[in-house]
């Protein structure tokens, strides 16, 4: 301890400084090295080809809605319409088609792989013609708005690293979540809310846990982590000032702690403690901006019946659509939603039926609406699971009560708005619905575009952490050219 | 230095040089037998050795009559083993890399310049060697030698590289990469999407340097010409082409182009060959000539920077930094569009706070703000004169704001408007007539305005660009009514109970009954304000409203307790896995709802006994205890329940007893509530309670002949 106070004492003399000096100079020859640009001349503003808040050349979305079906709802019911799997049902899954794939624990000791075919039927809707099946009938009349994307594909098997990897571009987590990367990449629009924002809900089927982890800050800071808005009197936990302090004394209190702060951060000059007073101002801000926001009351007629009336009832899948459109109209980047319940390793078509009830008009909706409001082309609005599901039963198969496993190779997912093609189907699968024969889409891709079309190159869209620079596609990503407008 | 060492070396040397000459002399006549070839292409090795070397010894050489060095017979006979060596290796290195020059491939003005700077190493540094130790040789000399070698060892370093690696190798990283983008209405076929391929990855070998196979791909007549197996394609003729055959070759064919190692063509570059061959391999065409299908034309759009570049190019400059800080605001953002882009998005926010200074206020970047939303601010027609002032305005959003279709002729006067939301204003269609002035229009959003169907048809006759957004239409099927709701928190109460039923949905009529009748929407008590209810009572409700079909019943109970309690004990203990938080649990106001298992029940296979006390006494009318029923969880109903009660605990005495019906297989899941009544009212301070469970289950049950289990969750005492 002693020797700590004798050493700052010594803080800099001149032996010091030249043995820092020699330290330096090959510290600035190896860091020119590890980061190209250093002595590229380009001087620190533009050091890192990348201003935080600005996009880099003039985006399609200033905002992005995503409606997480957390679970993974199976492809081979409601986008990828697979004929041949019906006519195969029972029989084994050629070998071939599933090549060097691995299962699961769940089904990689079942002795049999008898195909299922889709207990739902589909039907062509739009102009577009693209299948849809029968359980979401509110999105086919959306048809023609949307892409989708039949040739999605990801690393993971499990829901937990499949649903991270979706979230923050790694299976590990600690990473930021995309939302976060969004809010720190443009910045918020809105001053009084936050800039990327999470809802909640959950469906009667098997469901799958989500954690706080996926909507974390990762490295970043702090400010651009995901707000939860919970359903209930108190939609963000703590905002409300407590019974009997008015809004004069709030006010005072907050100055006179911002203060305080400063000092502290004068002294310590850490930049945590700038984050904190700007958030505690924002939530000054927010304690009136939100309940304008969560007041459903002044919704029109047809606005619930579009959206269903349960989008009235607080918690509700569709009661978060309706919240997220206004939290998007409002200027929030990033409203990310996870419906809960899409794990149907067995009995399938009736959880999957109660699935696609719950998500279908609100989904549909929310589209119409942004649409409606001429909100749609900034608006970019995504909807699907992290992985997809196996073309063969787990279980026993009976041709009404089935299951299917984890299939991380080929699943469907949609998107709208935000200039993305509208009324296009992208990628294709293989006639058994488990290979993907064309335009293959990874989720690192998948981050590339949605980023494309936020304006950022997802290349240089970076942060420097532990003596690395990350970006949510890591090392890897192409920007999906063949959906953009 | 050895005498016979130094002979040896210095013949060598001499016979070395002679043998260049001899080389130079010979020139094209000159026939490399094939076993000599090997030592030719060591070319590349070797000439590393003469560069180290000699570029030390004569750093030596030059500083070698520095007065500290003159006399220092080390230095000195260090400096003459260095160029000795130096020079010998000069002297094999320029042999071999004459006879590498034979082969083919090897021409232009880069070999020529090589050849002849690396001869005149060779030659320069034996001529040092061999003065250097002579009366006359002076520093003079000896700086100018060792200069004159370095410098012809740097050029012929130079040039050496620019054959092998191509031109600009070195300096290529850091010069500018961003070749422009040709938009592609002007780019042409061969200059800006063929030439370029073979400029990455072809032209390393076959250029005007190095021409393998006798192949130049770097200008239109030589790529007729095609190489020494002939002519490069047939044009129209992909099949049978040489070039297409070379790049198709299995990579590790030896023919394959480019040779295994060198960067490789992705596919869309073989497909671009290939259709530019099939397509006559013109050099002349544009991109845009090409029919709109072409494949040729597809695939070399998206390897082009689209026409309509996504950034549109603003005429105006930017605005001053510190006005767009100055004017941003918890409030209001002003924003560039993307990095250096003169254009500003403009958002404002909270309708508390606006008004029109916000708008005002944007003078100073009235040239550069081409977005504005204004969704749901209390926007008045005044207000629109700012909003006209924004003179390059792209885009504006004033869904839900309080202008009125009137004040839209303020808007008229933006020419660059491309797109307008006018979402729930009320307008006529002769209202959207005053913005017919502005041609640039692409879309209007126009959705809850007022608008009929017929409107919307007249303004799409009008203005064919334009995207009229109408939006959701109730397609007149009546939706289904959400359930009333309960909305006060707790469902027990002492004296009496302020109802509070509640739909979220506008408008709608509740109507609900408190006999356990079904409700309807005619004759059921329709609900208006918070009713007082004062007995324990089972309330049934619908939700009704025209257009809608009304909603599911649901029933909500509601129960009375006048007296709780002030304390409670177990006389005898429930099972361990069912003992809630005590004995307390069964006078908490908390009920258990219908899951068994989640602490809020108490249960027991055998006789639960529990004793309670009153710190006053109370006239007792009946008591009530809650229980549970599920027959498939051996769950049933108590056998019988005494109530005991006196003045204290040692006067008890019987007041009342229930027994219940032996159950049935056919009793269904429920919460039941069980009711002891008095026969006449009883002053009690204390009471007993004793639940019995059945002492057999029945033989229909799975678990027939073990005793029932019974669950209770509260007590009720009136």
């Amino acid at each position: 301890m002693e020797k700590d106070f004798l050493e700052s004492r010594l803080n800099i003399n001149r032996r010091r400084f030249l043995s820092r000096l020699s330290l330096g100079i090959g510290s600035v020859a190896l860091g020119s090295l590890l980061i190209p640009d250093l002595f590229s001349g380009k001087g620190d503003e533009a050091e890192a080809d990348f201003i935080a808040g600005i996009p880099n050349f003039a985006p399609k979305a200033k905002r992005v809605i995503y409606l997480f079906q957390d679970g993974a709802p199976s492809q081979l019911e409601s986008f990828d319409y697979k004929p041949k799997l019906r006519q195969m049902m029972g029989q084994e899954l050629p070998p071939s088609v599933r090549g060097d794939q691995i299962l699961t624990g769940m089904t990689a000791k079942q002795a049999s792989f008898p195909l299922v075919g889709s207990f739902y039927d589909f039907k062509q809707y739009g102009e577009s013609r693209a299948w849809i099946s029968d359980l979401f009938p509110h999105i086919g009349k959306i048809a023609d708005d949307i892409c989708i994307i039949r040739s999605m594909n990801t690393d993971a098997i499990n829901h937990d690293p499949a649903l991270t990897f979706f979230q923050t571009g790694a299976q590990q987590g600690n990473r930021p979540s995309m939302g976060s990367w969004v809010s720190y990449g443009l910045g918020s629009e809105n001053k009084n809310l936050p800039a990327f924002t999470v809802l909640l809900s959950k469906g009667k089927g098997n469901g799958q846990g989500v954690y706080s982890k996926l909507w974390s800050n990762g490295f970043l800071d702090s400010i651009h982590q995901g707000v939860q808005f919970s359903s209930g009197e108190d939609p963000i936990l703590y905002l409300n000032d407590p019974e009997g302090l008015n809004r004069h004394e709030r006010r005072k209190m907050l100055d006179n702690l911002a203060a305080l702060n400063d000092i502290n951060y004068k002294q310590f000059g850490d930049p945590e403690i700038n984050t904190k007073i700007q958030q505690y101002e924002m939530a000054y801000r927010m304690q009136t901006a939100v309940p304008e926001i969560m007041d459903v009351s002044k919704e029109s007629d047809d606005i619930v019946k579009m959206y269903g009336p349960e989008c009235l009832i607080p918690g509700t899948y569709a009661a978060n659509c309706l919240l997220a459109r206004k939290l998007s109209e409002n200027g929030v980047r990033f409203v990310q939603l996870y419906h809960q319940g899409w794990d149907q390793h067995n009995n399938l078509p009736q959880e999957m039926a109660g699935q696609a009830k719950d998500v279908d008009q609100a989904s549909a909706a929310l589209v119409t609406d942004l649409k409606q409001r001429g909100l749609l082309d900034e608006t970019l609005v995504i909807w699907g699971g992290e992985f997809g599901r196996t073309n063969y039963s787990q279980g026993k198969l009976d041709v009404a009560n089935y299951g299917r496993d984890h299939h991380p190779r080929c699943f469907s997912v949609w998107m709208a708005g935000g200039g993305i093609k509208p009324g296009m189907v992208y990628g294709e699968s293989d006639e058994f619905g488990y290979n993907i024969v064309k335009d293959p889409v990874h989720v690192h891709d998948f981050h590339a575009t949605i980023l494309n079309q936020l304006g950022i190159d997802h290349k240089k869209l970076t942060f420097k952490s532990q003596g690395r620079r990350y970006r949510l596609t890591d090392v890897a990503g192409n920007v999906v050219k063949g959906i953009i407008t | 230095m050895k005498s016979s060492h130094k002979g040896f070396a210095d013949g060598a040397l001499f016979a070395l040089n002679v043998f260049i000459l001899v080389l130079l002399l010979a020139g094209d006549s000159l026939v490399v037998p094939q076993w000599l070839q090997p030592a030719g292409r060591l070319h590349p090795l070797v000439l590393h050795f003469p560069i180290v070397i000699l570029m030390l010894a004569m750093l030596m050489e030059y500083f070698r009559f520095r007065p500290e060095f003159i006399d220092e017979k080390l230095y000195q006979s260090f400096t003459n083993y260095l160029l000795v060596l130096g020079a010998l290796f000069a002297s094999i290195t320029v042999i071999m890399g004459l006879l590498l020059s034979h082969e083919a491939g090897y021409e232009g003005s880069n070999l020529q310049w090589h050849k002849w700077f690396g001869v005149g190493v060779a030659f320069v540094g034996y001529g040092v060697y061999l003065i250097r130790n002579r009366e006359r040789y002076t520093a003079t000399i000896a700086k100018t030698g060792a200069l004159v070698t370095v410098f012809c060892l740097i050029m012929a370093g130079h040039f050496g590289g620019n054959i092998t690696h191509g031109e600009d190798f070195v300096f290529g990283p850091v010069m500018d990469k961003d070749k422009k983008q040709v938009p592609i209405n002007e780019a042409l076929v061969y200059q800006d999407v063929i030439a370029p391929i073979f400029e990455a990855k072809c032209q390393s070998c076959h250029n005007a340097a190095k021409t393998k196979g006798g192949l130049k791909l770097t200008d239109e007549e030589s790529i007729l010409k095609g190489g020494k197996k002939g002519k490069l394609f047939v044009a129209g003729n992909p099949q049978i082409s040489l070039l297409l055959q070379r790049i198709h070759l299995p990579e590790a064919e030896k023919k394959h182009m480019p040779p295994i190692g060198k960067p490789q063509l992705t596919d869309e570059e073989k497909l671009l060959l290939y259709f530019w061959v099939k397509n006559n391999a013109d050099f002349k065409k544009k991109v845009i000539d090409l029919p709109a299908t072409d494949s040729l034309r597809v695939i070399a759009s998206s390897f082009l920077k689209p026409a309509e570049s996504t950034e549109e190019a603003y005429a105006f400059s930017a605005a001053s930094e510190n006005d767009i800080k100055k004017l941003n605001n918890n409030y209001r953002v002003v924003y560039p569009l993307a990095a250096e882009s003169p254009a500003l998005a403009v958002n404002i926010y909270n309708k508390s706070t606006f008004n029109v200074k916000a708008l005002e206020e944007l003078s100073p970047i009235s040239k550069q703000v081409v977005s504005l939303d204004l969704n749901k601010m209390p926007v008045k027609d005044a207000d629109l004169k700012a909003v006209a002032k924004l003179e390059n305005l792209r885009r504006l959003v004033l869904n839900f704001s309080d202008v009125t279709g009137k004040g839209l002729k303020e808007l008229s006067g933006l020419k660059n408007l491309h797109s307008l939301s006018l979402a729930g204003v009320k307008l006529t269609l002769a209202d959207i007539k005053q913005l017919s002035a502005i041609k640039s229009l692409t879309e209007l959003a126009v959705w809850d305005t007022g608008l009929k169907p017929d409107d919307f048809k007249s303004l799409q006759a009008g203005n064919k660009q334009l995207k009229v957004l109408t939006g959701f239409k109730d397609d007149g099927k009546p939706v289904k009514l959400t359930n009333p709701e309960l909305k006060n928190t707790a469902v027990i109460f002492s004296e009496s109970y302020p109802l509070q039923l509640a739909n979220p949905i506008k408008g709608v009529e509740i109507r609900y009954t408190t006999d356990n009748s079904a409700p309807d929407s005619v004759r059921s008590q329709l609900y208006k304000r918070v009713t007082v209810i004062t007995q324990s009572t089972v309330i049934k409700a619908r939700a009704f409203k025209t257009g809608w079909l009304g909603s599911d019943e649901v029933q909500f109970n509601v129960y009375k307790c006048r007296y709780t309690p002030d304390s409670v004990m177990f006389i005898t203990r429930p099972d361990d896995k069912y003992k809630g938080d005590g004995a307390k649990t069964i006078i908490d106001k908390d009920l258990g709802g219908t899951g068994f298992g989640n602490g809020k029940w108490l249960a027991s296979q055998k006789d639960l006994e529990m004793m309670m006390w009153f710190n006053k006494p109370i006239e007792m009318h009946s008591l009530e205890l809650n229980t549970m029923r599920n027959i498939g969880s051996q769950i049933f109903l108590a056998a019988s329940i005494e109530v005991w009660g006196g003045a204290d605990k040692d006067h008890l005495k019987l007041l009342s007893i229930l027994k219940t019906a032996t159950p049935l297989k056919a009793d269904a899941f429920g919460l039941v509530p069980l009711s002891c009544k008095l026969k006449t009212p009883q002053k009690v301070a204390c009471i007993k309670l004793i639940a019995k469970p059945i002492k057999v289950v029945p033989d229909w049950h799975s678990a027939k002949g073990k005793p029932g289990w019974v669950f209770m969750d509260e007590l009720f005492i009136n």
